[in-house]
């Protein structure tokens, strides 16, 4: 055991001195995530500044609903709209020419028909100028005619019910504009989806630990090359503790170096991962996962300059493969596969994660990663090891 | 040197038995075998690729011999082996050394593997670090080092926790006259000491100078094992002449091996002609004498008195540095 301190130590002792880590694993990557962010700065910010609307409206309602689908268009707190009234046949040449943004027509029966469960019609006519805002106001009127459809069917029910005509207007109109009686508030499901912003800095994390976590295992073929391998075997330290010094500071600079780059890329996004401890436990199996593929690269290659390349080519296949960059879409067999990914995965138990998901629902993320750590250290026990025969 | 003196040793410091190595169909290693006792400095003499540094590789451990065996001291050595590696100090011919690391801090480190405990590794850097002259610059990264100062520093991490046998693969090369000196000196010095020496080199100078006993190495086998004088005798005593010169080369050997008392020639090409002779002095004008007669025009001629080189030449047909 005090072998394996001492040899941890070492490591660590001249992987900050060199520098190397903490340009590769912390500065780089760092440095592209500002320059994603200024390049994606808008994208993925969840709000939209809606530009000032102007709605042509003809309203020959003679009853209340009517005024009240207009004063809720006039009054939206998301988007400045102009209520610009002209008569009925002013409404379509005035919406196209004028730069509205929308036409409505309200019928002269309007609120007689929706309290008595007739049917009526209201005519929509679409602006050439603003489409989003356009859609914005279309989707408020279809949500406020739903709104009165619902007093409509609840009037015919209470006819069919027996209330009197006036029983029944009046529970109509109570439903139409009236105060709802089911509200919706925002909350979040443990779903596997980032924002644009988070995923960036998810992808990119588990991009990067593939490379820092090389600093550790691979650190062996420079020690064999520059013969202190040869001489620490000659020394009384157990033979198992050379390997796994290196696994555990390849290990290790993998979990801070993850966990740097999450906080700072937090804060420059803007993003939230979600409960800290499960965004550990994520960090630590993807860790895992990262130095067992090194053992791999440790055995089939011989030299340092090798095992640089071949790091270099993983890292960037299972990166781009596991969404670092943007989603990647599959079915089939290439989903399971896909799946299998570890920066996959880490990406998914975050988005989980940032959804406010806990331990139980971040299971098979984790035993994905897990799962790998555990096959490529053993598949690495049957590999030839090139390097030593070299 | 202040150094506290290897425990002493009633039997041999190492023993290697009837080792082979083979390396797929190529044989590195061929039935080699040979004792050290403490306080003695034995030399492995050979080319490159004699099978020095694989014989130095099992001795220390690296790995195993695929037949034979390795004791230091009383305790089988094999990878695994902690036990007779803690009585080993090696010395490879890498500079095995931490460039981004000070002195201190690869002495430290290795001396913590060897064991080493706080203050007793302390008081050994602090002294190792004073018998290489390392003092000054003890905290300074070895990177900044001079070639010499980091071939005394390699050096310096071998026999950090006084090891009873002291392995040494070619620990000279590379260094420049001083620094080689003062290496040798060293070496010497620990012997004296009781340390048990095992040094690999493939220049001669060094093997006669340091080593009680040497075995010539060639092609992974112990051509002849002995000490200086010893091996000397092997040949017959005979002196070595050297020829330069141009013409007829070929011819010129031809005559010369029925010249009497010419026992081998060697050479032909631009390098010239080596002859080993019963009695060089007396027969050097017949020897010039012939070559000339065969249409050499010698330029140059020079006559060397036995030495290992000599043996090396005798018993393979081949100079040490071919």
């Amino acid at each position: 055991m005090r072998a394996l301190v001492t040899m941890v130590g070492n490591d660590f002792r001249q992987r900050l001195r060199d520098k190397t880590v903490l340009i590769f694993s912390l500065l780089v990557p760092l440095a592209l995530m500002g320059v994603l962010s200024l390049t994606f700065g808008r994208l993925g910010n969840d709000s939209v500044e809606l530009q000032p609307a102007t709605v042509v409206a003809a309203s020959e309602d003679n009853g209340q609903l009517g005024s009240i689908l207009l004063d809720s268009l006039d009054s939206l707190e998301t988007m400045d709209v102009s209520i610009h009234r002209v008569p009925a046949e002013e409404v379509s040449p005035e919406t196209r020419n004028g730069g509205a943004a929308l036409g409505i027509m309200i019928p002269e029966d309007f609120t007689t028909a929706v309290t008595s469960g007739e049917e009526t019609t209201i005519r929509l006519i679409e602006g050439n100028g603003s489409p989003l805002e356009t859609s914005v106001l279309i989707s408020v009127v279809t949500g406020i005619v739903d709104q009165f459809s619902a007093g409509s069917v609840t009037a015919i029910a209470g006819r069919i019910a027996g209330l009197s005509p006036e029983q029944a207007a009046e529970t109509g109109r109570t439903s139409a504009a009236g105060p709802p009686q089911l509200a919706l508030a925002e909350g979040f499901a443990p779903a596997e989806q980032l924002s644009l912003r988070a995923s960036l800095v998810a992808g990119q994390t588990g991009l990067f630990l593939l490379f820092t976590v090389g600093f550790g295992v691979l650190g062996l073929l420079t020690e064999r090359e520059q013969g202190t391998l040869a001489r620490i075997r000659s020394t009384t330290a157990p033979s198992w503790t050379v390997v796994t010094a290196k696994a555990v500071v390849g290990f290790l600079l993998g979990v801070v170096a993850s966990a740097v780059l999450l906080t700072s890329g937090s804060f420059l996004f803007g993003v939230n991962f979600g409960s800290p401890l499960i965004v550990a436990l994520l960090v630590t199996g993807v860790s895992a996962a990262a130095t067992s593929l090194t053992f791999i690269v440790a055995r089939l290659v011989r030299t340092a300059e090798q095992a640089n390349v071949a790091q270099s080519i993983l890292a960037m296949v299972l990166g781009i493969a596991g969404g670092a960059f943007f989603p990647i879409q599959s079915s089939g067999f290439m989903a399971a596969i896909m799946d299998l990914n570890p920066v996959g995965a880490f990406i998914r138990g975050l988005g989980i994660s940032a959804g406010g998901g806990g331990i139980a629902e971040i299971g098979a993320p984790l035993a994905v990663m897990w799962g790998f750590a555990v096959v490529c250290t053993l598949a690495s026990r049957f590999l030839p090891d090139r390097g030593a025969a070299a | 040197m202040e150094r506290e003196p290897a425990p002493p040793l009633t039997g041999t410091a190492l023993t290697a038995r009837n080792l082979v190595k083979r390396f797929g169909d190529l044989t590195a290693v061929d039935d080699v075998s040979f004792q050290i006792r403490p306080g003695e400095t034995y030399g492995l003499l050979g080319p490159n690729g004699a099978g020095k540094t694989t014989i130095i590789s099992m001795v220390a451990g690296l790995f195993p011999p695929d037949s034979g065996s390795v004791d230091v001291t009383d305790i089988r050595m094999g990878p695994s082996s902690l036990g007779a590696k803690r009585h080993i100090g090696l010395v490879p011919q890498e500079l095995a050394i931490y460039p981004d690391l000070t002195a201190e801090e690869n002495l430290n480190f290795f001396g913590r593997l060897q064991g080493l405990r706080r203050k007793d590794l302390k008081s050994r850097v602090a002294l190792v670090l004073d018998l290489l002259g390392l003092g000054e610059r003890a905290r300074e990264q070895t990177k900044k080092y001079s070639g010499g100062m980091k071939r005394r520093l390699n050096i310096g991490v071998g026999l950090l926790h006084r090891p009873l046998l002291l392995i040494l693969d070619e620990p000279t090369v590379g260094v420049d006259p001083q620094s080689r000196n003062s290496i040798l000196e060293a070496v010497a010095q620990l012997s004296t000491e009781g340390t048990a020496v095992l040094y690999t080199t493939h220049y001669m100078e060094e093997a006669e100078r340091l080593c009680d006993r040497i075995a010539i190495l060639d092609q992974g086998k112990v051509q002849a094992e002995g000490t200086r004088d010893e091996l000397i005798t092997l040949t017959g005593g005979v002196d070595r002449i050297n020829l330069i010169g141009t013409g007829r080369m070929v011819a010129a050997a031809e005559s010369l091996r029925t010249v009497p008392g010419v026992q081998q020639v060697s050479g032909g090409g631009l390098s010239g002609l080596t002859l080993t002779v019963t009695d060089g002095p007396a027969l050097l004008a017949s020897i010039i004498t012939n070559a000339a007669t065969a249409g050499m025009a010698v330029t140059s001629v020079e006559l060397t008195r036995p030495d290992l080189e000599s043996v090396f030449l005798h018993l393979t047909g081949k100079a040490l540095r071919d």
